[in-house]
C-alpha cells in the first residue's frame, strides 16, 4: 500500500466513522437517559434517506435538508411518544421489545411505501464535487463529514456542559428518579434527546447516502448496529466516548476492506465488541455501574 | 377439580388435537392452508418455546435465535442432501472433498443440527454470558450476524455453496409408519414436551430464580454461570432443530432465509404468547402463523368492490397491519395470551366460575376454539 | 471451655474508590450464638455481610469459615496506591468464592430490601433454595426419575412454611403477602439452604413491638431447632438487646464497640454515636 492510498483510505475511514459517530451519540444518549437501546434508531436513519428523496424531488438542495431534519425530529419524537413513553413504569425487557417493534414497523412500513427495491439517492451536485489536494482526490462530502460532525460534537458538548438543559439531562442520566424528585420535568428532557439524537440521524443519513447510489428499507439495519455498537465501544452513555468509537470502528473497517477482507469487515466488528466488552464491559470511557445490594 | 377430572379433561384435549391434526391431512388436499398453518406453526412452536426457555424462563434477552436455527438448517441440508444431487447443487464451487459421500439419515442430521447448534452456544456463551442484559443482547444479535455472513462467505463455498444456497434437501420423511405429513408434528411434540419437563424441573426453578433476582438466586446457592449456560445450551440445541424442521419444510435455503427479521418474527410470537409461558407460545405460533400466512393474506391483494379501488391495501400492507398488531400487543397488552402461567385445568375452572362469569365465559368460549387448533 | 469458631473476620478493609466503607473489621461469631451487629445508618454493616458472603471481594483482609478462608485479598491494580486502609502487606493471598459456593460451605443470608423471587408462589421461593441440595441432574430431574427426591424436598419445604407460619400462603404469589410475612419468608427461604451460620439483615424492620418480639423468639428458637449460629443487623435496640449475647458497634465503617448487651447500652463511643439518631 503506497503512502498516496493509505492516505485516501484514512480519509474515507474518518468520513465514514464520523458518520457513524453522529449515529452512535443518539444511541449512547438515549441510553444514557432511558437505559434503552434504540433499536429504531437505524431505521429512523434509513426513513430519514427517503424523506430525502421526496423532499429533493420538489425543491432545491437546501430547502430539503431543512425540511429532512424537520421530519426526522418529528419521526423521532412521535416513536418516543408513541411507543416509549407509555411504557415508563414497564420492566426494561418491554420497552426494548417496543423498541425492536418500532424498528419492525418502520422496515414493514418502508417496504410497503416505497417497495423493497433499492431506489437511487438524489445526487447533491455541491456535496459530490471532486476535490484533489495533492495526489489525493475525493469528493466534497467525504472531506467535509469529519468536519461537520466535530462542529456537531463540540455544539453538543456545549450544550450539554453548558446550558440548563444539558445540566437536566446529566441530572436525568445520574439518577432518573431523583431527578424527577428534583423537579427536572423528564418527558422534556428525553424528548430534547431525542430531537437531537435524530437532528445527528437526519445530519448522518444525508451525509452517508450522498456518496452512495440507493436506499432500500433494510439499509439503516446494519449500520445501526454497527453504531451502537461504536457506542458500546466507547463506552454507553458517554459522547466523547461514542465519537471516537465510530471512528475506530469506521478506520477498521475501512482498512479491512481495503486488504481484501470485506466479507468479513463487520464480522470482525462484532468480534471487537465481544473482546472489548471481556476486558472492559463498560467500554472505553463508560462509567462502573454497580447494583446494590 | 379432581385429578381424576383433569386428567379426563388433558386426555380429552390430546385427543381433539391429534383428531384435528390428522383430519387436516385425510380432509384436505395438498395445497391446503390449514396444512401450510399446521406444519409452520409447529415448527415456529419449538423455535419460540427455545426461544421462550432463554428469554422467558431465564430472563437472558437473546437476540440469536435466527443464528441458532441457522446452524442448525445448514447442518443438517449439509449432511443430507443426497449424494446423487450434489454435482448438481454445488455446480457453481464444487463440493469439499470429504462431503462427497457423505449423506445421513435426517433423524440423525436433525439431532447433529441441533448438538452443533448448542456447541456453538456453549463456545460462545463463555465471554457472552457474562454480559450485562442489554450487551447479551447485542452480542447474540451480533452472532446471528456473524453466522449469516459467514454462510454466505466463500471461505465457505465448496460446503454452504455462498448466496447461492443449497436446494434438494430432503422433505420430510416418515416416522412410525405414519405419513411424513405427520413427521414435525411428532419431532415438534417431543422436544416441548422435553422443554416443559426441563421448565418443571428443579432446573428450571433455578432459571425463573435467576429471571426473579440474580443475587438472591445466587445466595441461593444456584451457580449462575453454571445454569445459564445451561439454559442458554438447551434452548439452542432446540432452536438447531427448529431450523433443520425449516429447512425440511422449505427444501431449500440461502442465507437470507435467517435475517435478523426471523428472530423478531419468533420474539413476536413469544410476546404474544407471553414469556415464560410455554403453552403461551404454542398458541401464538399457531395464531401468528394462521394470521401471517392466512387470514392477512387478503391484505396483500388490491380489492376492488364494483369497480371502487379500496385503499391501502397492496402487497407488503399486511406486514404492515401485522407489526401493528404486536405494538399493540406489547403497549397495552403486555403480558400476552398467558402470562407467565402455563396452560392448567384448574385456571381455565376460575376462569369460568370466577368473577365476571358470564361475560368472561363467552369471551373464552370463544378463545377455546383458537386452542384447541 | 473453648468455644469452636465458625465465623471469624481479620481486618477486613473494603473501599469502594476512595470511600471507605469497612475499615479493618475484626468479628467474631463461635457456634450456637446469636451477634448483633448495630450502628448508625452508613456505618457498613450490610458491606460487612456482602463481604461474607462473597457480593464484593474484601479489599485487605480475609474471611474464614469453620477455619477455613473463604475471602482473602489485598489491595493491588489500582487500588494499590489508592488504599486507605491499614494493614497494608499482611495478606498476600487472593481468594474470592462465589455466593452460591459461599451458600454451600453454609452461610445463608436474608436481604434488608427483601430480595424474594417476585412473580414465584411461596413455595416455589423455598423449593428454589433446595435446589442446591437436589441429587439429580439435569437429565434425571428433566425425566423425573428424581420422583422421590422431588417428593422429599416438597415436604421439607413445606415443614418450613409451617414453621413460619406461611402454609396458608403456600401459592400466593410472594410480592402478595404482607410485609412482615414476606420477611418471614425470607428467612423461610434462608433455613432451606441448610445452613450452620446465618446472616439476618434488619429482620424486625418495618415491625411493631409485638411483632417484633415475637420474632425475638422466633430466632432463638430456630437457633436451638436447626443448630444454627446467627449474626444479626437491627436498629429495632429492643429486640438487638434482648437477643444478642454479643453484640459490635460500627460506626463510619470503623468498629467502635464490642461486648454484652450491658456492657454496649453504657459504652460512651456508643452513646455518643448514637446521639441525636432517634430509632
Amino acid at each position: 500500500m503506497d503512502f498516496t492510498s493509505f492516505l485516501s483510505y484514512c480519509l474515507a475511514g474518518i468520513s465514514v466513522g464520523s458518520i457513524y459517530a453522529l449515529i452512535a451519540i443518539g444511541y449512547t444518549m438515549v441510553y444514557g437517559i432511558l437505559r434503552l437501546i434504540n433499536f429504531a434508531h437505524g431505521d429512523v436513519f434509513m426513513m430519514s434517506a427517503y424523506f430525502m428523496i421526496f423532499a429533493m424531488g420538489v425543491m432545491p438542495w437546501y430547502l430539503s435538508m431543512i425540511v429532512v431534519i424537520i421530519a426526522t425530529i418529528v419521526l423521532g419524537v412521535l416513536i418516543e411518544k408513541a411507543a416509549y413513553k407509555p411504557l415508563r413504569t414497564a420492566p426494561r425487557m418491554s420497552i426494548m421489545i417496543s423498541a425492536i417493534g418500532v424498528s419492525y414497523f418502520l422496515q414493514n412500513f418502508a417496504t410497503y411505501l416505497f417497495s423493497a427495491l433499492p431506489k437511487a439517492y438524489p445526487s447533491i451536485p455541491v456535496l459530490n464535487k471532486t476535490i484533489k489536494f495533492g495526489e489525493v482526490s475525493t469528493s466534497l462530502v467525504t472531506f467535509i463529514t469529519p468536519i461537520l460532525t466535530i462542529i456537531a460534537v463540540f455544539i453538543l458538548m456545549f450544550i450539554i456542559k453548558k446550558t440548563k438543559v444539558g445540566m437536566a439531562m446529566r441530572a436525568v442520566s445520574k439518577d432518573f428518579e431523583t431527578a424527577q424528585l428534583m423537579g427536572i420535568k423528564i418527558n422534556d428532557v428525553i424528548s430534547i434527546t431525542f430531537v437531537i439524537g435524530c437532528f445527528l440521524a437526519a445530519l448522518g443519513s444525508i451525509l452517508y447516502f450522498t456518496p452512495r447510489p440507493s436506499v432500500y428499507p433494510l439499509v439503516g439495519s446494519l449500520p445501526g448496529l454497527k453504531c451502537f455498537i461504536a457506542a458500546v465501544f466507547g463506552g454507553i452513555g458517554s459522547i466523547p466516548g461514542a465519537v471516537v468509537g465510530g471512528f475506530l470502528i469506521g478506520l477498521s473497517e475501512t482498512f479491512i476492506k481495503a486488504a481484501g477482507y470485506s466479507e468479513f469487515s463487520d464480522v470482525f466488528t462484532f468480534i471487537i465488541l465481544v473482546i472489548v466488552l471481556m476486558f472492559r464491559p463498560t467500554g472505553l470511557f463508560g462509567e462502573k455501574m454497580s447494583e446494590k445490594v | 377439580m379432581s385429578n381424576k377430572t383433569k386428567n379426563l379433561c388433558s386426555l380429552a384435549l390430546a385427543l381433539v388435537i391429534v383428531g384435528f391434526i390428522a383430519c387436516s391431512y385425510y380432509m384436505t388436499d395438498k395445497t391446503s392452508m390449514i396444512r401450510t398453518v399446521l406444519q409452520l406453526g409447529a415448527i415456529y412452536a419449538l423455535a419460540a418455546c427455545s426461544m421462550n426457555l432463554l428469554n422467558g424462563v431465564t430472563g437472558l434477552f437473546s437476540l440469536g435465535q435466527a443464528g441458532f436455527m441457522a446452524v442448525g438448517a445448514y447442518v443438517f441440508a449439509v449432511f443430507t442432501i443426497p449424494v446423487s444431487k450434489k454435482a448438481g447443487v454445488y455446480y457453481l464451487y464444487g463440493v469439499a472433498d470429504w462431503l462427497k459421500n457423505i449423506e445421513l439419515s435426517p433423524f440423525i442430521a436433525m439431532i447433529l443440527g441441533g448438538l452443533v447448534a448448542a456447541f456453538l452456544a456453549y463456545l460462545i456463551g463463555i465471554p457472552v454470558l457474562r454480559l450485562k442484559s442489554d450487551y447479551f443482547a447485542i452480542a447474540t444479535l451480533g452472532f446471528a450476524e456473524i453466522v449469516r455472513i459467514l454462510v454466505a462467505s466463500s471461505l465457505f463455498n465448496k460446503i454452504t455453496n455462498g448466496s447461492l444456497g443449497l436446494n434438494s434437501i430432503p422433505k420430510f420423511t416418515k416416522v412410525f409408519g405414519l405419513p411424513s405429513y405427520f413427521t414435525p408434528f411428532i419431532v415438534v411434540a417431543i422436544c416441548i414436551t422435553i422443554i416443559m419437563l426441563v421448565v418443571r424441573s428443579t432446573y428450571g426453578r433455578a432459571f425463573k430464580a435467576i429471571r426473579e433476582d440474580e443475587i438472591a438466586a445466587e445466595a441461593m446457592g444456584i451457580n449462575l454461570a453454571k445454569h445459564k449456560r445451561m439454559s442458554f445450551i438447551i434452548s439452542s440445541f432446540f432452536a438447531g432443530v427448529s431450523g433443520a424442521l425449516l429447512v425440511q419444510y422449505l427444501g431449500a435455503t440461502t442465507p437470507t432465509t435467517f435475517p435478523i427479521a426471523m428472530t423478531y418474527n419468533i420474539l413476536l410470537i413469544v410476546v404474544i404468547g407471553g414469556m415464560g409461558s410455554m403453552t403461551g407460545s404454542i398458541i401464538s405460533a399457531f395464531l401468528v402463523t394462521a394470521a401471517k400466512e392466512w387470514w392477512l393474506r387478503f391484505l396483500d391483494v388490491e380489492h376492488y368492490i364494483g369497480g371502487f379501488h379500496i385503499p391501502l391495501m397492496r402487497t407488503g400492507f399486511r406486514m404492515v397491519v401485522f407489526s401493528v398488531i404486536l405494538m399493540i400487543v406489547v403497549l397495552f397488552w403486555r403480558r400476552g395470551i398467558m402470562g407467565n402461567k402455563e396452560f392448567s385445568w384448574d385456571g381455565i375452572y376460575n376462569f369460568f366460575t370466577g368473577k365476571n362469569k358470564k361475560k368472561k365465559a363467552k369471551a373464552e368460549a370463544a378463545e377455546g376454539g383458537a386452542l384447541n387448533e | 471451655m473453648s468455644k469452636e469458631n465458625v465465623l471469624r473476620l481479620s481486618d477486613v478493609t473494603m473501599q469502594f474508590g476512595g470511600v471507605v466503607a469497612l475499615n479493618n473489621l475484626n468479628l467474631e461469631v463461635n457456634k450456637g450464638e446469636i451477634i448483633g451487629l448495630i450502628g448508625p445508618n452508613g456505618a457498613g454493616k450490610t458491606t460487612a455481610f456482602n463481604a461474607i458472603t462473597g457480593v464484593y471481594p474484601p479489599t485487605n483482609g480475609r474471611v474464614e469459615m469453620n477455619g477455613e478462608v473463604i475471602a482473602e485479598n489485598f489491595p493491588k491494580g489500582k487500588m494499590k496506591g489508592m488504599y486507605k486502609g491499614q494493614n497494608e502487606g499482611k495478606y498476600t493471598k487472593s481468594v474470592m468464592l462465589t455466593p452460591d459456593k459461599i451458600t454451600k460451605r453454609g452461610i445463608a443470608r436474608t436481604f434488608q430490601n427483601i430480595r424474594l423471587f417476585k412473580e414465584l408462589s411461596v413455595f416455589e421461593n423455598v423449593l428454589i433454595a433446595k435446589h442446591m441440595h437436589y441429587k439429580a441432574n439435569l437429565a434425571t430431574a428433566t425425566l423425573m426419575i428424581n420422583a422421590k427426591e422431588e417428593k422429599r424436598m416438597r415436604e421439607e419445604t413445606m415443614e418450613l412454611l409451617t414453621l413460619l407460619g406461611l402454609e396458608k400462603n403456600k401459592d400466593d404469589v410472594s410480592t402478595s403477602l404482607p410485609y412482615g410475612k414476606q420477611r418471614h419468608l425470607e428467612i423461610a427461604r434462608a433455613l432451606a439452604t441448610k445452613p450452620t451460620l446465618l446472616l439476618l439483615d434488619e429482620p424486625a424492620a418495618g415491625m411493631n413491638p409485638q411483632e417484633s418480639d415475637d420474632l425475638m423468639h422466633f430466632v432463638s428458637k430456630i437457633r436451638d431447632d436447626f443448630d444454627l449460629s446467627i449474626l444479626t443487623i437491627e436498629h429495632h435496640m429492643q429486640f438487638v438487646m434482648g437477643i444478642s449475647e454479643r453484640i459490635y458497634v460500627l460506626d463510619y465503617g470503623t468498629l467502635i464497640a464490642e461486648g454484652t448487651p450491658s456492657e454496649i447500652q453504657n459504652n460512651p463511643r456508643v452513646i455518643e454515636a448514637y446521639l441525636g439518631v432517634d430509632d
